[in-house]
């Protein structure tokens, strides 16, 4: 049995590592990371020009506002006082011109916006009470900025992080490898899904189960999509390291879009986080690719294999989103509950590892709950393949698979 | 020795397989005769260990099929399979290893196979891109490269120029001299009825007859007698046979059928004396007329 798994995986590996879509899925991923990677920077300059501000108002008020404004608009410059129009903005590439005045009880703001609903009066009265304060008190910017500074400690209870900005670069680590989870385990499960139907609908499958035990077979099949799974995810982190050396360290990963540096990943990520996403990856994967193979082997021609996947796809692509909402509260009722469901349990359980404390029983048993289900799925989509590769004609009923299972 | 003991296969409410039984020996040729849904394919997979029977068994040399058995035998199925893009010498490679087949021997073998089959100008093409005639070769090659003790051939012939079936049938009889045992099925009788030494015909998932073609021949009730000149002597003699009647007139001469048990050299002396007689012989059924009759009643 082993030999025979060994045969096939090896023969396999050869055929899908040539085969155009693991070619395709590798380069597309590497691009697709390289294209996120660029994304934060292209909307960051697409932000930056629709919050590009000129100030109007008095010399002394304007350089007292500049700095406040500064922290969530681009100022391009101060001008003296005068009309304000359409022609105006579009000469000085403004998308804003916010019009300073000091009045006897305090300060008058008026803001000449292009597109009036992108103004934000609470955010801009925030970061203009210094002003305000200065105005109406008669203080120095100073002695305001001290009054300011209310001393603030936040004390981690119960977290395993240190810090929040720790919190936010674990999170987006942890975003990023879901997003690999879903990827990985729904492409490869798909190439595992292919072979199977090629095999079916070439008519080679009955010459393969008269030569090699069909559970041999099918695990030939599965290992080696799980190996050229692990091959892509190695080309993608080293692409989103190499992409990302130089890049802004934890500070990007804090913020949750571009390249992660190496830096930042080794500053957060655990040992733990690594042993629990192979782990969780590995029985995700079998999982979802048993099940694949064993519908798989019901089709009769390969346009029929979406009909017959999509169904079973819905419950990964619902604990990709369940994995989402983790992210923020992994100890919600329902993160918790769909930590233990088998296919839901390696996004969701993966994913409460990763930002919160997980006590080990609770791990302990989704993985037991989840190998059992493994068990399950195979002896059922090992009877299907069986008796599957062999139906020609006229695709089962639910009735007929079922009886199948039962027998 | 091959041993299928009353098998019996259903699927849901269909019964593919009631009730086959047959015995091969070592190193013997085998024809399993049938109609499209006779139940041959279901119990060619049986015997592969393709299929578990629900009832009834088939063991080689005494055991069970499993694993380790099913790693000696070929098999051909009827419905060909190939892997398009797998280039030939690959594909062989594959079935050779998933059978055990190890290096140095490996290499020689497929080596040998390759150039049997004249396929050495396609070692190295993907299958996808040969002829129908040779894709299929490719398929016999990686039937038989492990040297099997037991090879199932489904059809082997069907699809195939005369020039590729004399080619597949000189294979055979190689394979036979080599002491492999075969089992056939093919709707070309004659082929079968040069290379089979017992044969077993079913229908309706049953055994409808079995044995050597001497044994079925035996067992036909009939035979025909082909007379020339046909006389009007030779006609009044033939039609006081009891049980006889005329067939056609056939190149000079005339065909007439009369009871097995016919005491042929007695009927001879009788026309010699009532006419000049030129020709006389007794013709043995063919297996194509005993497999129509066999099958015959069954659908009556």
């Amino acid at each position: 049995m082993i030999e025979d798994l060994a045969t096939v995986y090896a023969a396999e590996l050869a055929r899908r590592i040539r085969s155009r879509p693991f070619i395709v899925g590798l380069v597309v991923g590497v691009l697709a990371i390289a294209l996120v990677g660029k994304l934060p920077a292209f909307l960051d300059k697409q932000v930056s020009s629709a919050n590009a501000v000129v100030l109007i108002g008095s010399a002394t008020l304007t350089a007292r506002a500049e700095p406040l404004l500064a922290a969530n608009d681009r100022i391009l410059g101060s001008l003296p006082l005068q009309p304000i129009d359409d022609a105006f903005l579009k000469r000085h590439g403004a998308a804003a011109a916010i019009e300073l005045r000091a009045a006897g009880d305090g300060l008058r703001v008026t803001v000449f916006a292009h597109d009036p609903g992108s103004v934000e009066p609470g955010l801009l009265r925030r970061e203009l009470l210094p002003l305000q304060l200065e105005l109406t008190t008669q203080r120095s910017a100073a002695e305001v900025k001290k009054i300011s500074a209310i001393p603030i400690a936040i004390a981690a209870v119960g977290s395993k992080f240190s810090s929040a900005k720790q919190a936010a670069a674990v999170r987006a680590i942890a975003y990023t490898l879901i997003f690999f989870l879903y990827l990985l385990i729904l492409l490869n499960s798909q190439l595992v899904t292919a072979s199977v139907a090629e095999e079916k609908t070439s008519r080679i499958a009955e010459l393969l189960v008269a030569s090699v035990n069909p559970a041999a077979l099918l695990s030939g099949k599965i290992l080696a999509s799980a190996t050229l799974g692990m091959v892509q995810l190695a080309v993608w982190i080293a692409t989103i390291l190499f992409l990302g050396a130089g890049s802004g360290g934890s500070q990007a990963a804090a913020s949750g879009g571009g390249i992660l540096s190496l830096g930042s990943v080794l500053d957060v990520i655990t040992p733990g986080i690594v042993v629990a996403f192979f782990v969780f990856f590995v029985i995700g994967f079998l999982q979802v690719s048993t099940l694949f193979a064993g519908a798989a082997s019901l089709i009769n021609r390969t346009e029929d294999l979406g009909s017959i996947t999509l169904p079973l796809a819905l419950p990964v692509v619902a604990a990709f989103f369940i994995a989402i909402a983790t992210l923020q509260v992994p100890d919600s009722t329902l993160a918790v509950v769909t930590s233990y469901v088998p296919l839901l349990a390696p996004f969701v359980m993966f994913t409460r590892i990763a930002v919160s404390n997980v006590p080990v029983w609770q791990i302990a048993v989704s993985i037991a709950i989840n190998l059992a289900a493994l068990y399950v799925i195979a002896v059922f989509a090992g009877k299907i393949y069986r008796v599957g590769m062999l139906l020609y004609g006229r695709s089962p009923s639910l009735r007929q698979v079922w009886s199948v299972i039962r027998s | 020795m091959l041993d299928v003991d009353h098998v019996r296969k259903e699927f849901g409410s269909v019964r593919a397989v009631s009730d086959v039984h047959f015995a091969i020996e070592d190193g013997a040729t085998f024809g399993l005769l049938g109609p499209n849904g006779s139940g041959k394919t279901t119990t060619m997979r049986m015997i592969l260990g393709i299929l578990v029977p629900d009832r009834g068994s088939v063991r080689w040399n005494g055991a069970a099929v499993g694993d380790e058995s099913r790693r000696h035998f070929g098999y051909l199925p009827e419905e060909r399979g190939i892997y398009g893009k797998m280039k030939v010498r690959e594909q062989i490679t594959y079935f050779a290893k998933l059978h055990r087949l190890r290096e140095p021997e490996l290499t020689k073998r497929i080596d040998r196979w390759i150039e049997r089959l004249g396929l050495s100008v396609y070692a190295d093409r993907p299958c996808g891109e040969l002829s129908k005639g040779n894709q299929q070769k490719v398929q016999v090659a990686c039937a038989a490269v492990h040297a099997p003790v037991l090879l199932v051939l489904d059809e082997p012939f069907s699809g195939l120029d005369p020039v590729n079936a004399e080619v597949l049938l000189a294979v055979l009889r190689e394979l036979q001299s080599n002491g492999t045992t075969l089992i056939l099925s093919s709707h070309q009788m004659w082929q079968l009825e040069d290379l089979c030494s017992r044969f077993c015909i079913i229908a309706g998932g049953a055994n409808r007859a079995e044995g050597s073609l001497a044994q079925l021949r035996s067992a036909w009730p009939t035979r025909v007698v082909r007379v020339a000149p046909p006389s009007e002597a030779v006609r009044n003699l033939l039609e006081g046979v009891a049980g006889a009647h005329a067939l056609a007139r056939v190149d000079g001469a005339i065909d007439y059928q009369v009871p097995a048990a016919t005491d042929f050299a007695a009927l001879l002396h009788r026309l010699v004396d009532v006419a000049p007689v030129t020709k006389f012989e007794a013709l043995e059924p063919s297996l194509h007329e005993i497999y129509l009759r066999a099958i015959g009643e069954t659908a009556a």
